[in-house]
């Protein structure tokens, strides 16, 4: 009995042996096909999903160049920041108010924002771009899931309103907008890199695949601008429209030996490192966009012309008498009747029947050829966004009226800067590339236009002005001689010409020895009793031209009124 | 020769996970030297910016101005031997 309970445990030992084999080999099986399919049949599926949990082309933004003056002072810098941004289908709600709380943002605001992108399905959007290092830090150190950094660059300008308009603005994503981020937009930006990573679920590298691209920062683009100069003709500027409740008001201040910009200032201007208030009327580069007749400041180029055509030498006379003269249906008018001037006296007093006289002796041909030689109408000067090229009748469209007043500056547009262009001309009697950047490549040769002793003659003509009778005598600098000439123009309306709006304007050159500086004031529609480019416009050239020849150390080419040394007089 | 072919099999693949391992930690110190880079350019911005603001003609103007009486020099000249 107890043999055959033996044999019959042991057929059932056996049995169960088989079985349990049996089913462990199916599962062993079982296993090695599931474990053939997924890595044959369903491969290239799970690769793909892992791909795209894990796996990131990551844009490795370039740092923009930066903008410096002449001297090597930093007008644009970008500083790294970083962006960040979230996905609503990984974050976890709770962890919402720690992060809102970091950011100073409202929790209520930021979880409805969140649960509304999730349900639209979104897996991205910007939680807030160009936060400082530090933040980006207290956020990262949350270890929340779903809230990532990205570098980032932050452009910052550190003469702020002082060269607003000048240098203009970059967007958050880099693009120069304005200016001359706009303008060098390409040799700033630099070039973004690319590369492909494997990530973890706080977003950081775990894995670099591949680069495609290394990163290159963009050029330091240095610019001929003199930062102190500049600062130095915002704040006179400033002060002059303000002083004269002014619409606004320019300056632009070149060197007349180079050609280079020193300092080229527009108001009202912005901050552009704080751009909640910004207006766009703000961005207006004035000295470059906006056009003005530019009145008698021409009146030297038809004297130059006058000059030129050998009919004329300064002590010619021109007979003014009655005071006015009919061209046409129209009568041209000088402030009072001035009787026989010689050409200086013409300039000196500012005469529209003088130089009427004058442009019709020398011809609209010779007239207009002078004016489009120092650029008047002709072409942008700077290349700059925006940048106008005015307007100059050409000569077959001159009738005898529009050549007695284009003698005079009416019927023509110009900008500031190329009017100081032009007046470049009287430093020698040549006309220089008027040029923003530092570059070896730029054609640094002359380009003659009269001759030197044609602008040294109306060089002398200019310096009457701002004598005691001249009309600008405020634009006076005591030390040295200053040449200019003042302009008082119309502003045009709907019903053309109105009553009470004016542009004043003074353009000038000193030292008239060896002019260094080129300078052109406008202040466009003062307010109040003043208007007069001698009055509102010539003592804002006198300020800005002291303080900046003294800055550049030139040596005064004129007695001073007094000198004293320590103990007494001399 | 069986042999021989499992050694340089073997050598491959302890090479390989050398590699893989050398790479991991060169990536780990780009990315450390990256942050840095990061940090110092940071730091640089900010003395850059601060110095600016420090040597800013306005504020110079203001300082020498209100604070040290200067003026800029008129018509009258003194000069010191």
């Amino acid at each position: 009995m107890s043999h055959i309970e033996a044999d019959d445990r042991k057929s059932l030992t056996d049995w169960r042996l088989v079985l349990v084999l049996v089913a462990f080999s199916a599962l062993a099986l079982a296993i090695a096909v599931r474990l053939v399919m997924l890595h044959t049949v369903e491969q290239p599926f799970l690769f793909e999903q892992g791909e795209k949990r894990t796996v990131r082309d990551e844009v490795q933004l370039a740092s923009r160049g930066d903008i410096l003056d002449r001297r090597g002072r930093p007008l644009a810098v970008s500083t790294p920041v970083f962006t960040l941004w979230l996905n609503p289908q990984i974050i976890n709600l709770q962890q919402i108010p720690a992060v809102a709380n970091i950011l100073g943002m409202s929790t209520s605001k930021l979880t409805k924002r969140v649960r509304r992108a999730a349900s639209e399905g979104r897996s991205f959007f910007y939680l807030k771009r160009q936060v400082s290092p530090a933040v980006a830090k207290d956020i990262t150190a949350q270890r929340v899931a779903g809230v990532y950094a990205e570098d980032d660059f932050r452009r910052f300008y550190p003469a702020a309103e002082v060269t607003a308009q000048l240098l203009g603005i970059i967007d958050v994503d880099q693009r120069g907008q304005e200016g001359v981020e706009l303008a060098y937009n390409k040799y700033l930006k630099g070039h973004d890199g690319a590369r492909r990573v494997v990530k973890d679920l706080y977003g950081n590298v775990v894995k670099q695949l591949a680069v495609k691209s290394h990163p290159e920062s963009g050029s330091a683009l240095q610019l001929t601008l003199d930062l102190r100069l500049q600062y130095i003709a915002y704040r006179e500027l400033k002060a002059a429209v303000q002083q004269h409740k002014a619409k606004s008001g320019s300056a632009v201040m070149l060197d007349a030996k180079t050609g280079e910009v020193l300092a080229l200032v527009s108001r009202p201007s912005y901050n552009p490192n704080n751009r909640s208030q910004l207006d766009a009327r703000q961005m207006r580069n004035r000295a470059l966009v906006d056009v003005l007749e530019p009145g008698s400041t021409i009146k030297p180029f038809t004297v130059a012309a006058a000059l030129e055509s050998g009919k004329f030498n300064p002590d010619s006379i021109v007979n003014t008498h009655p005071g006015y003269v009919r061209v046409g249906k129209k009568t041209i008018r000088d402030h009072r009747n001035y009787g026989e001037l010689d050409l200086t006296s013409v300039i000196t007093k500012s005469s529209n029947v003088g130089t009427t006289q004058l442009a019709a002796e020398v011809g609209a041909e010779s007239l207009w050829q002078l004016l489009s030689d120092v650029g008047i109408g002709q072409s942008d000067v700077l290349g700059m966004p925006g940048e106008v090229v005015g307007s100059l009748p050409y000569p077959e469209q001159m009738d005898d009226l529009r050549l007695a007043t284009s003698s005079f500056g009416y019927g023509m547009s110009v900008s500031a800067l190329q009017l100081a262009r032009a007046y470049s001309v009287f430093q020698n009697g040549c006309q220089r590339n008027i040029h923003l950047v530092k570059n070896d490549a730029i054609d640094s040769s002359c380009h003659r236009i009269i001759s030197e002793k044609t602008a040294a003659q109306v060089r002398q003509m200019l310096e009457t002005v701002t004598s005691d009778r001249g009309t600008g005598s405020r634009a006076r600098v005591p030390g040295y001689r200053v040449g200019g000439k003042t302009g008082t123009a119309h502003k045009v309306g709907r019903g053309g010409y109105e009553d009470s709006a004016y542009t004043a304007v003074f353009a000038g050159l000193a030292p008239l020895t060896d002019p260094d500086l080129v300078l052109v004031v406008v202040v466009d529609e003062p307010q109040g009793k003043e208007y007069y480019g001698g009055e509102v416009a010539a003592p804002v050239f006198s300020r800005i031209m002291q303080q900046s020849l003294n800055l550049r150390q030139i040596a005064p080419d004129q007695p001073l009124q007094s000198l004293v040394m320590r103990g007494g007089e001399i | 020769m069986n042999w021989g072919i499992w050694g340089l099999v073997l050598i491959s693949a302890f090479i390989q996970v050398a590699s893989v391992q050398w790479h991991r930690d060169l990536l780990q110190v780009w990315q450390q030297q990256s942050a840095l880079k990061l940090t110092l350019t940071q730091e640089n911005t900010r003395l850059v910016l601060e110095k600016s603001a420090l040597t800013a003609p306005g504020r110079i103007d203001k300082i020498a101005r209100q604070q040290m009486k200067m003026h800029a020099p008129q018509s009258t000249r003194v000069l010191q031997p």
